[in-house]
């Protein structure tokens, strides 16, 4: 009798727990603000010029692209360059970082503690066994509990933890109250949409949302949920607070179904959000299931955004994008077997495949984008040129604001001219547990293909004082 | 990418939809698409006091042309 009660007690209790748990909510907007939060124009520039305006896009692949992105990251620290007269660190003039899953942890851990990075970075993140810990904490007995309700899944366990262990609960409120570059646009994927989505206060301004108290650990956490292993990331859909106005652009790009699809469809995905009645709640995902390179969000900021408004300004005259990608091979394996994948296997080919596909397109795409800027600046001067000489006298013709030097620069696994040393590092697992020396390799790794890359080279040229 | 040239009497600051965006006289590089061109205010010496413009089929030598006269 007095074990049927016990036991009647401690599954009441269970039950109690589990439908106490619940995500955490993200708060409502109390007023429209478009000039405060996390946005790009809301942070000062300090001793970081615009003139010189770096970004980088850190691809998705567990710690191998954490460790990657570290390694890059830490060679543009070691770069010193003369600009505007002064000499200071390369990695002083980064812009904004774009990340997605692996690359995440990187960035936001860069955009919060700045050169802590390469203090206890490694130890925090980078050396640990992630994947362990995280089954662990799924059985421990409270978690179980909380586990079984539907609004608690493993991805918010992984938040919890991130945040314990790596982000110190850190919230965007922190970001924005440092005040200081990089702007980091850390992207997940809308799970209804398949859109991107990015954890900057202009998109969740359409959600009716504050950033400023979202648990930056949370953002990762989202970036970083792999299909089928973690559950996704959900969000209210609040209503829009008092005083919203939707942004000309938006107003304007809904009319370009005809003109231009691209500008027509973001704006449509964006706006989509504000039908609350249809999309109460938004589930996201892993950023890789968008774009697993992160560049989109560089290239929507080049098209339509904080880029291209410096851009036409004048405020840029070098323009370096720095791409990196820790992209592998695995497929030897399955085209080595004669029997059927299993479906385990299938799933996740599912999954990854077409986070591959259209990162070299996109990568191309902003590449051809620059290129253009630079044909048009040069067919403008050799017309100016020609009319100097041949009709002395007539008025000149119109130019942009500033001729503007680009640099699109790619770092991947596939630069490795060594075949062996190549196919160690395009074998590398996708994964949060690497052994130490392989996550040795990869920080040597990308400091090596940044030195590597010619582009970095003829960027650098103008920029590091001649010996 | 496609071009707009804006002409005022006078150098001002040219916004597009909410933003600003370089000056007149000054070519402007914008994607594709419809946008509503303004000028720096005050002064609101300027007529009209927006105008709607749509960007196809421009090049850096025949940029789309809007210009606003003076009040």
């Amino acid at each position: 009798m007095r074990n049927a009660r016990q036991r009647f007690c401690f599954l009441f209790l269970c039950a109690l727990v589990s439908a106490c748990a619940h995500y955490p909510r993200n708060d409502a907007l109390q007023s429209y603000r478009p000039e405060e939060g996390y946005r790009f124009d809301a942070l000062q520039d300090g001793d970081n010029t615009d003139s010189l305006f770096l970004c980088l896009a850190l691809s998705g692949g567990g710690t191998r692209a954490a460790a990657l992105a570290y390694g890059v990251m830490r060679r543009l620290d070691e770069v010193t360059i003369t600009w505007k007269g002064k000499q200071r660190r390369l990695l002083d003039e980064l812009d904004c970082i774009s990340s997605v899953s692996g690359g995440s942890f990187t960035a936001a851990y860069y955009a919060l503690f700045g050169r802590r990075l390469f203090q206890d970075f490694r130890a925090r993140f980078l050396d640990r066994d992630v994947q362990q810990t995280l089954f662990h904490r799924v059985f421990y007995p409270g978690n179980l509990v909380r586990l079984l309700s539907p609004y608690f899944g493993p991805i918010d366990l992984a938040a919890e933890y991130y945040g314990e262990t790596v982000f110190e609960d850190r919230t965007f409120g922190d970001l924005i109250a440092s005040g200081r570059r990089p702007f980091i646009m850390v992207n997940a994927t809308n799970l209804a949409s398949g859109e991107r989505f990015d954890f900057t206060q202009d998109q969740f301004d359409l959600l009716g949302s504050d950033l400023a108290t979202f648990p930056v650990a949370r953002a990762v956490a989202a970036s970083s949920a792999f299909p089928i292993l973690l559950s996704p990331v959900s969000l209210f859909n609040h209503p829009q607070p008092p005083g919203f106005a939707l942004p000309d652009e938006y107003k304007d790009a809904e009319q370009d179904y005809f003109l231009n699809r691209r500008r027509y469809q973001w704006a449509r995905n964006r706006l989509s959000l504000l039908d609350k009645a249809e999309r109460p709640y938004v589930h996201i995902m892993d950023g890789g299931l968008a774009d697993n390179i992160g560049l989109r969000a560089i290239d929507n900021a080049y098209r339509r955004g904080f880029i291209r408004h410096r851009l036409n300004d004048g405020l840029i005259e070098k323009l370096v994008l720095v791409v990196v990608n820790a992209r592998t091979e695995a497929q030897d394996e399955v085209t080595r077997m004669e029997s059927p994948p299993s479906l385990a296997f299938v799933a996740y080919k599912t999954a990854t495949i077409s986070m591959d596909n259209y990162s070299f397109e996109t990568i191309e795409m902003v590449r051809e984008l620059s290129a253009e800027r630079v044909k048009a600046q040069q067919v403008v001067a050799a017309c100016q040129q020609r009319l100097a000489e041949r009709c002395p006298g007539a008025p000149g013709l119109p130019t942009f604001a500033v001729a503007v030097d680009p640099h699109v620069i790619e770092l991947n696994f596939e630069m490795i001219s060594d075949p062996q040393r190549r196919r160690y590092f395009l074998e590398l697992p996708t994964t949060f547990a690497l052994p130490r020396p392989a996550v040795n390799d990869l920080i040597a790794m990308g400091g090596e293909l940044l030195d590597r890359s010619p582009e970095f080279q003829q960027f650098l040229m103008g920029v590091v004082p001649k010996r | 990418m496609e071009y707009l040239l804006v002409h005022f009497p006078a150098s001002r600051r040219v916004k597009v939809g909410n933003v600003f965006q370089g000056k007149t006289e000054e070519l402007i590089e914008l994607e594709a698409g419809t946008y509503t061109i303004t000028l720096d205010e005050p002064p609101i010496n300027f007529t009209p006091k927006k105008q709607e413009v749509r960007l196809a089929g421009t090049t850096p030598l025949s940029p789309r042309e809007v210009t606003f006269a003076q009040r």
